[in-house]
């Protein structure tokens, strides 16, 4: 199974945007630089993420863009349905026009479970979670250092 | 999160293996018709499972492929596994991985692999032959 690239780089985007210093909003650019992600690809992403109140956009002279609600109401897997729309591990348990054959799948019951294990992993996880543990990390190989 | 189609009908194919191979081997193109798969997919799944040591292969005109363990002895997370390479990869491409990808590889992407991965090693492929079955006899109860 993949992850798909674009629900990873939404993921780390939108934790990039919840780490930087609360002084308003960011821009496409500093997420840029944040995550080694591209400007032009970010901007797809944000769109998307935008259109899943994820983050929301800021007019005026600072513009830029923020997170549309406290971090710790956006859980991993808002982020990556924005991002992605689907997440189950095959289309047809959302979809069962996609195949005559669902009433007679014996696979059916295996990848509802699947696909349960994954929704219930990545919506249990939020944002205001990772960057507390982003930033114990960050503090405990700091300590490594210490005599 | 997508599992690809190679395994998904790999799958498919080797759930008919373990219900018609009971009373020997099977034909490839006979799990292509029953399964509607196509030969070419069938051929390239098979080669990958036989390289893997869960299927075996029996040569001649007559010819075909057997399980190589009772399909309870088989564990979904190793068809898994061996179809789709290993169960979630993170594409991290040429430059080196930021420190939020690796904090996320290990922290989300990590446990999401290990939830499904638990998951997958608690179903066997006998349990998918027997809902098979059970599908297969329910449809022919409705044409009493």
């Amino acid at each position: 199974m993949r992850i798909s690239t674009r629900g990873s780089y939404a993921l780390e985007a939108v934790l990039a945007i919840a780490m930087m210093p609360d002084a308003g909003s960011v821009s496409i650019r500093e997420i840029s630089e944040r995550t080694m992600i591209s400007d032009n690809y970010l901007e797809q992403i944000f769109s998307l993420l935008r259109k899943g109140g994820i983050i929301k956009s800021l007019r005026g002279a600072q513009g830029g863009y923020r997170l549309a609600r406290s971090s710790s109401a956006i859980s991993v897997g808002d982020v990556l349905r924005a991002a992605e729309k689907s997440i189950s591990p095959v289309i047809c348990i959302e979809d069962t026009s996609v195949c005559g054959k669902s009433t007679q799948c014996a696979a059916r019951n295996t990848w509802c479970r699947l696909n349960r294990v994954i929704s219930d992993t990545v919506d249990k996880m939020n944002i205001a979670d990772l960057v507390k543990e982003f930033a114990a990390k960050e503090d405990a190989s700091g300590q490594d250092y210490a005599i | 999160m997508k599992l690809s189609t190679k395994c998904r009908y790999g799958l498919r194919a080797l759930v008919d293996l373990a219900v018609y191979s009971e009373s020997g081997h099977v034909a490839l193109h006979e799990i292509a018709a029953r399964q509607d798969i196509s030969l070419k997919y069938l051929e390239q799944d098979f080669s990958v499972l036989r390289r893997a040591g869960i299927i075996r292969s029996v040569k001649g005109a007559q010819g075909g492929y057997m399980l190589t363990k009772a399909p309870s002895e088989i564990l979904l997370s190793e068809i898994v596994s061996v179809l789709e390479g290993d169960l979630l990869l993170i594409e991290t491409g040429e430059q080196d991985p930021t420190d939020i990808r690796s904090f996320l590889a290990r922290n989300v992407w990590g446990k999401l692999n290990a939830n499904v991965k638990d998951v997958l090693e608690s179903i066997r492929l006998s349990d998918l032959a027997e809902e098979y079955l059970e599908l297969q006899s329910g449809k022919e109860m409705y044409y009493i």
